[in-house]
């Protein structure tokens, strides 16, 4: 169960996946969520930085390089509020299993690598839900670094840390914030009993160890077949050809 | 050099500040004519050899837009609307007002933080955590609070731009009637603003006298804090 921050349990399962960039976290949400589907658990799935209403102010502060730590935490917690209002809340009262791919753990590390008060950032996330399951993927700095600079990408203002001064040069730059975050996340650990993965085992291993940290707490969750029409196909013997564009389309 | 003070946590690297300038809030209620003031007060500071700079909610460069997009889609949440206006808060704060009274300039400000306190607690939203959200807020030299009841500032509304829906709470309380909507939501800010005036010591001023009867008792107000920028000028007895 996942709880309100008052200690409230709510119907639903919260999982969350924090790391640092390059520790391959999505890529292991992305196996659970196809896991959780096939047992047919009504699964809900909510991103950072997604929501549609800062889209625009996000791209703009960032384009025009307006943004300053505080601005950039804000305009964060907007994001987060507005996903967490909208979809991370109904879902989980509804039962859903929701799959969250970095959650309040990513402002607490990212806004005090950038020198921003963490018992303010605390406060202003003190609305969010306790997740049921918060798993980090912890991986060495060299391991993420190499992961994410096989073809030297090149890396973006704000992603690289450049608004702090640690460094002009971006890659050092991106070194230096990135290994700032990672010891926010040790931090973490005990703080928000964060469950380690260590991501610098083989994919199928990792994916292993998160099904049985999952796996306790999936009995009761609400289900929700995918394709229930399935049956009729198989008892009729359709093929089910009018439903291909209805299932393309989100019918 | 003033004596710089943050309501909370207050702003990274900005431990040791200090400015010049000065900071006035003018807060009050929707259409109770502060722009009409602020425009006023700003020429006559300026008349009198003062540089002014005037700032107000949802102008910041950052998200100021957004915040208008937004709005018109209704789809905020309480929480959200809070944060949104709080990053547009937190930019102006950082990149205008600060700068503006570190080069001596008055800042002017329509509304500050209480406003969009008493928005959101209006709405739900716990007010400790509002003031640990607002806690980047400079304290302001001054806070000029024009006061008029609810009923005085119907006419005025509708002599203006009319009913809005955020502004008559047509978003939270569930009315389908613009006009009783209006009445409960600004009787709500009212009382709202009250005990906030209390709580940090606003100058309470009627604004239900005319313009140039309240726009004497801000001068009043003003011109004894704004003195001392003048060079060689003596302390007063206000």
């Amino acid at each position: 169960m996942a709880k309100l921050p008052d200690g409230t349990p709510l119907p639903g399962r919260l999982i969350v996946v924090e790391g640092i960039d390059g520790s391959g976290k999505s890529t292991q949400l992305d196996l659970l969520h196809k896991w959780l589907t096939s047992l047919d658990y009504a699964v809900a799935f909510s991103e950072w930085n997604s929501s549609p209403v800062v889209r625009k102010t996000t791209k703009r502060g960032k384009k025009k390089q307006l943004l300053t730590p505080v601005s950039f935490c804000l305009i964060h917690a907007v994001d987060f509020a507005h996903r967490y209002q909208q979809q991370i809340i109904p879902a989980l009262k509804a039962g859903a299993t929701v799959l969250a791919d970095r959650y309040v753990y990513t402002a607490f590390s990212r806004d005090a690598a950038r020198g921003v008060n963490p018992q303010w950032v605390r406060d202003i996330y003190s609305f969010a839900a306790t997740p049921t399951v918060a798993l980090y993927f912890r991986v060495p700095l060299e391991e993420s670094l190499r992961r994410i600079m096989t073809g030297r990408p090149t890396l973006k203002y704000y992603e690289a840390g450049l608004d702090l001064g640690l460094s002009e040069d971006p890659h050092e730059s991106y070194r230096m914030f990135q290994g700032r975050i990672l010891r926010e996340y040790e931090g973490m650990i005990p703080e928000f009993d964060l469950t380690v993965v260590d991501a610098s085992l083989p994919l199928v291993n990792q994916q292993e160890i998160v099904r049985q940290a999952i796996e306790p707490h999936l009995e009761g969750a609400l289900k929700a077949e995918s394709n229930p029409w399935r049956r009729v196909l198989a008892a009729e013997g359709l093929s089910g050809r009018y439903l291909d564009s209805l299932v393309q389309s989100g019918g | 050099m003033s004596d710089v003070k943050f309501y909370g946590h207050g702003l990274p690297g900005e431990e040791d500040l200090k400015y010049n300038g000065k900071l006035i809030v003018l807060e009050g209620p929707d259409g109770i004519g502060r722009s009409t003031q602020i425009a006023l007060l700003r020429e006559w500071l300026e008349a009198s050899g003062y540089a002014v700079y005037a700032s107000g909610f949802k102008r910041s460069e950052l998200a100021s837009r957004g915040i208008e997009a937004a709005k018109q889609g209704h789809t905020l949440g309480n929480l959200t609307m809070a944060l949104f206006y709080a990053t547009d808060f937190a930019d102006r704060l950082e990149r205008e007002i600060i700068p503006a009274l570190q080069a001596g300039f008055i800042v002017l400000t329509d509304r500050y933080v209480y406003s969009l306190m008493a928005r959101s607690m209006v709405r739900g939203v716990d007010k400790t955590w509002l003031q640990s959200l607002l806690g980047v807020a400079l304290v302001p030299d001054a806070v000029l609070y024009l006061r008029a009841s609810v009923e005085s500032l119907v006419p005025r509304l509708l002599a203006s731009r009319g009913f809005d829906y955020w502004e008559s709470g047509m978003d939270y309380l569930g009315y389908s009637d613009y006009y009783e909507s209006y009445l409960d939501h600004q009787t709500r800010m009212l009382m709202t603003l009250d005990d906030l005036a209390k709580e940090y010591e606003f100058q309470v001023i009627d604004a239900e006298r005319s313009i140039e009867v309240v726009f004497g008792d801000l001068c009043e107000a003003i011109q004894c804090l704004v003195q001392d920028l003048k060079p060689g000028a003596t302390p007063s007895d206000c």
